[in-house]
């Protein structure tokens, strides 16, 4: 079932699964009386550059660590993930987050709307190919552009910037 | 640069104002002289003189408005200033203290402020309602003003049914509020019009039912009958024989008042300022005007029904009355004014000459002279209040009163605000079974005493 | 070009669509089940909105409630008037500057959310901290701590409409950043934590107001929350009011004091220790009742722990540097790093990607506040519109958080 190796770093226990395995994944980690993962630290969205991931942190008092449950390699034109609402109401919220800023659909949540930016609001900004208008800080996308450009424009030598290593 | 070269010299404004005033003076003065001679003005003079004595009754009752709604609007400076600043001392805070001597005209800027800003009525609003709403509240207040004794003889009219009026035209005020919730098109102002019909419906009962045993012991439904019902020491006072009516009457006070705790219709924290929402201007001004000469009234209504109204905890033990002949009394007078300011001075310039021994004599009695002044000022005054049954009772009307404002400010900066459903709990399971076993018991305590 | 369908915000909505004016029905279709399902209304039954602009929503919360009279049937929370997009000019800005951005999120406790993306940020570098500057971390967040639950204290009176208890709190909050103001030179956004330690040690000043604060902080802590505690309306008003079962907090990813109010014992100073928490002796305070009066109650109890951990970090704090010496220009070994730590209003969680340039590859503040907000949908429903006010004041939300 994993998709990748398990890391183990500081507190911080790291799997990885691949995202039709999230369901059961976290059920698993929920129910099992050995794991008993009841504390739902965080979702959040990922955009590799060229995949999408959804990174899960729990929390068990059978174990001393973090778990970081990592959904890898989401296709970043249709991101779709089941959602962990069925086991913890409060994770509602935070999917409609990453949804609003990465676009990834949790399948299941039934509130998938954007919950920061206005409805009428058509991109993610928190994508990688989102440009910030401010040319302060040395961002991909350099000078001033409109706030809601989805891809650099024609004539802009700036790479999007990629995940490097793991 | 151009210098406008001015063709007569200026002549000051205060000038040309006392040019006007002299002009018009002499101009009245030639219409009286004319009309003094020819006869017309003293057949006027007792033409109105005739209407006024015949239509007493009318005249008392123009003059007492007119009183009243003049009074009310210092009435409601006090009362504002003193929320600013007793609440503001009981948050450790300052306050106001910008306009006038310790911010006292706050209040005033208040109110002016309030007549300056724009009287908006909303989009979908009814213009008529809305614009009768707040008058309607104000009226209600300033009618129930009438009936309430300021002290012997001073009141609006006595009615014999003044405190049936006083609830009565009271409990206007919420068809006022009622209105403006209906018409200011927005939800927060329904919520907060509904909140008030059924929070002043609810305490009216219970309220009214608290004084029915003052009622019974006065055997009068005037308020000047029941004060005078009151009068002797303060142990003559209803509160001594109707302590658990008191306390009924104060709780269902505040919630007629809208005071908090009980200030549901504007609880700013839940529905914005409730029936108040969308009122600016002047508007705005009369609720708020409203609200605290409400206050006031309830606070007088307490003073009134509990407290002896104007009568003084202690009667005063050693009446002073002087009986002198009208011209024994015209020698008296003369005889004090000229004698009494030069001794008086004299004698007050002697100790200041003794200590301060550098000081010339001449400028010792100046100063004991102006020394005079306010002390003599003071003792005519004392005099006056203790001889003018009047003055007196208004003081200590006043003085009673202003404790019970004093409460009021002093709940608001101390207690929260109750829900809704606890406001109609505490009406009608708690005060409504109350009052009425008070009025059964003030009842059987009458029968039993005086079969 | 696409045809936008027009924003609620538009004013000509309110103007073409009557509809519209009385009820606030969006001028768009339904975007998720949950919409459509809360927009229907049904018999006798009316939105009310409160906010973005209401005296008592802490900030720019804004609650659709649906009524019937005066109870509610449901609601729905709108977020986002105060989104800043602090994620994102965090992975635009390098190490060092994105800290000061997150300054600003909860304002009322701004050093914490200083601390979790400076761990985050450490536990990348594989940077160890000087213990002093651990201590120093310890106290100036436990002193915000106090801060912000004597705060919440008058928030919750305001929101219930006492006037005066927010006053005392402002008095105590005041002596404590001055306070910090002397230790790290700033009064509200404080910037103190740094990557590899704090910015300054103790000061004459900071410890002269500290010592003088300690000789009353209790009492004065006490004084105020007997204002309330011993309020009749204040206890009738909490005391049963928005109930939340064990499970249920579980369920709904409540943490911090509102979950241990529930009877769960998770304080991220215990359950997961970071800093110096293993070595200071301190409680975990829970209560079992799970209502408004118990989140408060828990909190009220929170102060008297923290000034406790104050007392003991006062006591064994090390001499040593207060920075480890790390070099001006970060580059953090590609790689990913969680740090959670025990805010006034729960865990506050910071997930940092480096991916070998100085600037984060991916950013993410995992707000309390946010996470706990969701309550208010499941228990609201069948208490009255005042009693929103009471069980949002209890949940101490701080919408700089809300909204990154």
């Amino acid at each position: 079932m994993l998709a990748g190796p398990v890391r183990q770093r500081h507190d911080q226990t790291e799997i990885r699964i691949a995202a039709g395995d999230v369901v059961d994944v976290l059920r698993t980690l929920h129910d099992d009386p050995a794991f008993r993962f009841e504390v739902l630290a965080d979702v959040a969205g990922v955009d590799m550059g060229d995949s999408m991931q959804v990174v899960y942190h729990l929390w068990s008092e059978t174990t001393p660590d973090w778990l970081r449950v990592i959904a890898v390699d989401l296709s970043r034109d249709d991101p779709r993930v089941p959602s962990a609402t069925f086991l913890w109401k409060g994770a509602e919220w935070m999917e409609r987050e990453a949804y609003d800023m990465f676009g990834i659909i949790f399948e299941g949540n039934r509130d998938l709307r954007r919950i920061y930016m206005p409805p009428d609001y058509t991109s993610f900004p928190l994508r990688k190919d989102f440009f910030l208008a401010d040319d302060a800080a040395r961002s991909p996308g350099q000078g001033v552009r409109h706030m809601e450009q989805v891809h650099p424009p024609a004539d802009s030598e700036a790479p999007i910037r990629r995940a490097r290593g793991r | 640069m151009n210098v406008v070269p001015r063709s007569a010299p200026r002549i000051p404004a205060l000038w040309l104002l006392l040019f006007a005033l002299g002009g018009l003076g002499t101009l009245v003065l030639l219409v009286l002289i004319v009309g003094i001679l020819s006869g017309v003005i003293p057949a006027i003079v007792i033409w109105l003189g005739g209407v006024i004595l015949a239509n007493i009754a009318i005249v008392r009752f123009i003059v007492a408005a007119t009183a009243i709604l003049l009074f009310t609007i210092p009435t409601a400076f006090v009362i504002i200033f003193m929320e600013l600043k007793v609440i503001a001392f009981m948050n450790l805070r300052i306050g106001p203290n910008r306009v006038g001597p310790w911010g006292a005209l706050a209040s005033v800027v208040h109110g002016l402020k309030v007549l300056s800003k724009e009287d908006f009525t909303p989009t979908g609003a009814d213009p008529t309602v809305f614009t009768l709403a707040p008058v309607a509240t104000f009226v209600g207040s300033v009618m129930a003003f009438m009936v309430l004794p300021f002290g012997p003889g001073l009141f609006g009219v006595d009615l014999n049914v003044g405190l049936l009026y006083f609830f009565a035209v009271g409990g206007l005020g919420v068809v006022g509020l009622l209105m403006a919730g209906w018409a200011s098109f927005n939800k927060y102002s329904l919520l907060g019009g509904l909140r008030s019909a059924a929070q002043m419906v609810s305490y009216e009962i219970p309220l009214t039912l608290s004084v029915v045993g003052v009622i019974m012991l006065a055997g009068t439904l005037s308020l000047n009958g029941i004060v005078q019902a009151q009068s002797g020491s303060f142990l003559d006072w209803f509160v001594v024989r109707q302590p658990l009516a008191f306390l009924i009457f104060f709780i269902a006070a505040t919630a007629e008042a809208n005071r908090t705790p009980f200030d549901l219709t504007e609880a700013d924290s839940e529905i914005v300022a409730g029936f108040a929402t969308e009122y600016s201007g002047m508007r705005f001004g009369f609720f708020f005007f409203a609200e605290y000469v409400n206050v006031f009234l309830l606070s007088g209504l307490a003073v009134v029904l509990f407290f002896g109204g104007w009568t003084s905890p202690i009667p005063w033990p050693w009446p002073i009355h002087f009986a002198l002949s009208p011209l024994e009394s015209l020698i008296a007078i003369l005889v004090l004014l000229i004698v009494v300011p030069v001794v008086a001075s004299f004698l007050l310039a002697i100790p200041i000459w003794v200590i301060r021994t550098r000081l010339s004599f001449a400028r010792a009695f100046a100063m004991g002279m102006l020394l005079f002044g306010p002390l003599a000022t003071a003792a005519v005054l004392i005099y006056l209040v203790i001889n003018l049954d009047a003055l007196l009772g208004i003081i200590w009307f006043f003085a009673k009163a202003y404790v019970f404002v004093f409460t009021f400010v002093w709940m608001r900066a101390t207690l929260p605000r109750v829900r809704i459903d606890q406001l109609m709990g505490l009406a009608w399971k708690w005060l409504l079974p109350a009052s009425l076993v008070n009025l059964f018991i003030t009842a059987l305590a009458i029968l039993v005493v005086h079969p | 070009m696409a045809v936008q369908s027009p924003s609620l915000d538009d004013p000509r909505v309110l103007v073409d669509t009557p509809a519209a004016i009385v009820d606030a029905i969006p001028p768009y279709a339904p975007r998720s089940e949950r919409e459509a399902e809360f927009y229907a209304l049904g018999d006798g039954q009316m939105l009310l909105n409160i906010g973005p602009h209401h005296p008592a929503t802490h900030g720019v919360l804004r609650i659709v409630l649906k009524i019937e009279g005066e109870r509610i049937v449901d609601l729905d929370p709108v977020l986002g008037y105060l989104h800043r997009g602090v994620e994102k000019l965090a992975e635009n800005a390098d190490y060092h500057h994105s800290i000061a951005y997150t300054d600003p999120l909860e304002y009322v406790s701004s050093l914490f959310n200083e601390l979790a993306p400076v761990m985050a940020f450490e536990r990348l570098l594989d940077l160890r901290v000087p213990r002093r500057a651990e201590y120093l971390r310890v106290l100036s967040c436990e002193l915000l701590r106090v801060s912000s639950h004597i705060l919440f204290m008058g928030f919750m009176a305001l929101d219930m409409g006492g006037l005066t208890p927010i006053l005392y709190s402002f008095i105590e909050r005041d002596e404590m950043v001055d306070m910090l103001a002397a230790l790290t030179g700033q009064r509200m956004l404080f910037n103190y934590m740094r990557i590899g330690g704090v910015n300054g040690d103790l000061n004459h000043e900071f410890l002269s107001r500290l010592g003088d604060w300690m000789s009353r902080a209790g009492r004065q802590a006490e004084a105020i929350s007997t204002l309330l505690n011993e309020n009749e309306i204040f206890v009738k008003r909490t005391r049963g009011l928005g109930a939340i079962s064990r499970g249920q907090a579980l369920n709904l990813g409540l943490t911090g004091p509102n979950l241990r109010a529930c009877g769960v014992p998770f304080d991220v100073r215990r359950a997961h220790p970071y800093s110096v928490y293993p070595e200071l002796d301190f409680d975990v305070v829970t209560a079992d009742e799970g209502d408004t009066y118990a989140r408060y109650l828990v909190r009220v109890e929170e102060i008297k722990q923290s000034i406790r951990i104050i007392d003991q970090v006062l006591h064994e704090m090390p001499d040593g540097p207060v920075m480890a010496r790390i070099p001006r220009r970060i580059t953090p070994p590609p790689g990913r790093a969680w740090a959670a730590i025990e805010s006034p209003r729960g865990q506050y969680g910071c997930y940092a990607m480096s991916d070998g340039t100085d600037q984060p590859y991916r950013f993410r503040i995992h707000d309390p506040s946010f996470v706990n907000l969701q309550a208010l949908v499941p228990i609201l429903p069948g208490c009255l519109i005042a009693d929103t006010m009471a069980v949002n004041a209890s949940l101490d939300p701080i919408m700089g958080g809300v909204d990154k």
